[in-house]
């Protein structure tokens, strides 16, 4: 269990954002269920269905279908976001839905995103999950980098491994861009992006070694910027123990092919159980907290509040 | 800051510290082969089937040098130079690089805390050798009553070794290891030839040797002394 003592870990307020390229790989429970083990340590958590255009969060909690949800805040039918929080069953769980929205809320403009960004900072929380969607689109990928931390959920399996890498590496340039101005150094990052480029460019290094050659200084930002930029890794639905080390390979790959550090933040280990609980609209930490994948939930949230990562230990 | 890949020293590629035991070598060696297989799922998409043959090769490559140790004292010292070399227009202080001390511990493998120091370098930016250690007896652990058989068996696959692993890395045959570990005395060669093995072994081992050795050897003149009667 987790003890008492971590609980004046931190009183500033975090923005997690949790992603990871594909569709289907459990991020909506994963987070719902942070949310829970969160709530229960007395932390004022505040979620929001940032998957525009195909929310779920809510039915992960086993919430029916809310009155109000982000799209009424993104169309301004009502004027702060605070009226658009609902209340969960949950004491310090409340939840900003983004169900049964307007059709062309998956692509919010920029002012809107903006708008939305900048409410989030202003509320009064302990800790805001960001629960986005698939895929790399522009909106995902902003959100992801807006946050803190961002927290990529990925499956053992060849097709989410694949997501995630391009998650990366597009979450990757994106943040490249924001940072360089110079417009002939931005036509680069584009072109690289192209995995069949004409310059060779296949991976961030050799892209900051090309913008050293152009100009010096701002290689040596984006190499700063590399730096800084640390994902966090879910390895969801565990079967056997080399899916567990699939964590630390791709810890390993990622620092030899980014020269990231992703950090392991844990495991989820597989079990009917997560099915039933979907199929009972029930949330998997209520309905049983005392199953495999509940306690691998648990140990993450502990993970992320002392700011650690799983050991090779746990391989021996 | 950020290296190429095939800018990596040996240690870097293995993730280890530069002043990583050979056990820790041959874990870290057995876990990143694992990693940069061909087939590795983990690098699907990552990397090209060429590309990760060329790695396995250099991990290969890695892992030789390292865990013999003459091999390993000239590519110390030529990395060394390297730095030097390249130091040169920088600062020239040197950090002094302090060797850890690995502490053994005869506990079971789930709470093996012993690996701690093979993983994965979080600061890999301070990659340089350090000077050869001096030749320093690593503390025995007191949890080891006794040095029988059975417990050097125990304590050689809470490291991960099998008895060709430890025959490679000692060159004494296994068939001997494995007389060691049954206790087999009769089979055992004659006594002084049985102390430099176990001395060997021991240190392969991570263990005190002279502890080992007096344990073992104790064992065995009271076997042979009571088959005389």
């Amino acid at each position: 269990m987790i003890d008492t003592t971590l609980q004046d870990a931190l009183r500033k307020k975090e923005i997690w954002a949790i992603g990871g390229g594909k569709g289907g790989i459990g991020k909506s429970i994963i987070t719902g269920n942070i949310g829970i083990y969160l709530a229960r340590l007395k932390k004022k958590v505040l979620m929001v269905d940032a998957d525009l255009g195909g929310a779920n969060l809510h039915t992960t909690l086993g919430i029916d279908v809310p009155n109000v949800t982000l799209s009424d805040f993104l169309n301004r039918r009502v004027d702060t976001i605070q009226d658009v929080i609902i209340k969960t069953s949950i004491p310090n769980l409340s939840l900003i839905s983004g169900a049964q929205d307007f059709l062309d809320a998956a692509n919010p403009n920029f002012a809107q995103k903006t708008r939305l960004l900048r409410h989030l900072e202003t509320l009064d929380a302990d800790y805001i999950l960001l629960d986005l969607g698939a895929g790399t689109s522009f909106n995902i990928l902003d959100f992801f980098l807006f946050s803190d931390y961002g927290i990529l959920v990925v499956l053992p399996e060849p097709t989410a491994i694949e997501n995630t890498y391009r998650f990366i590496k597009s979450a990757f340039y994106r943040r490249f861009k924001r940072v360089v101005t110079n417009q002939g150094i931005r036509d680069l990052i584009d072109a690289a992006m192209d995995q069949k480029n004409s310059m060779g460019i296949r991976t961030p290094y050799e892209l900051i070694e090309h913008v050293k050659q152009m100009e010096q200084e701002v290689g040596e930002i984006l190499e700063l910027e590399v730096l800084k930029f640390k994902p966090k890794l879910i390895v969801n639905q565990v079967r056997t123990k080399n899916d567990i080390q699939i964590g630390f390979a791709m810890k390993s790959a990622c620092q030899k092919y980014f020269g990231i550090d992703l950090e392991y933040l844990g495991y989820v280990e597989y079990d009917d159980c997560v099915w039933q609980s979907i199929r009972s609209k029930r949330p998997l930490a209520v309905e049983y907290p005392y199953s495999r994948p509940s306690r691998c939930i648990e140990r993450i949230v502990h993970n992320l509040l002392k700011k650690e990562q799983l050991s090779l230990n746990v391989l021996y | 800051m950020i290296k190429k890949i095939i800018n990596l020293n040996y240690y870097e590629l293995l993730e280890v510290s530069p002043a990583a035991t050979k056990q820790e070598i041959h874990k870290a060696y057995e876990r990143i082969r694992r990693v940069y297989e061909p087939n590795s799922i983990a690098l699907y998409s990552l990397f090209t089937p060429e590309e990760s043959a060329a790695m396995q090769q250099r991990i290969e490559e890695a892992y030789r040098t390292l865990v013999y140790e003459d091999n390993r004292k000239r590519y110390d010292a030529s990395l060394r130079a390297r730095n030097r070399l390249e130091g040169e227009s920088a600062p020239p202080l040197q950090p002094k690089f302090q060797p850890q001390v690995v502490q053994p511990a005869f506990s079971l493998p789930s709470e093996n805390r012993y690996l701690g120091s093979a993983a994965p370098a979080s600061q890999p930016l301070k990659q340089v050798p350090p000077e050869p250690p001096q030749e320093k007896a690593t503390p025995v652990d007191n949890l080891i009553a006794e040095f029988t058989g059975p417990a050097i068996k125990i304590l050689r696959e809470q490291r991960g070794f099998t008895i060709r692993n430890i025959a490679d890395i000692t060159k004494v045959g296994s068939r001997y290891l494995e007389y060691i570990e049954t206790e087999s005395f009769n089979k055992l060669p004659q006594r002084p030839y049985l102390r430099g093995f176990l001395a060997i072994y021991a240190k392969a081992l991570g263990c005190n040797p002279e502890r080992m050795v007096s344990d073992f050897i104790k064992r065995y003149d009271a076997a042979v002394s009571q088959k005389q009667k």
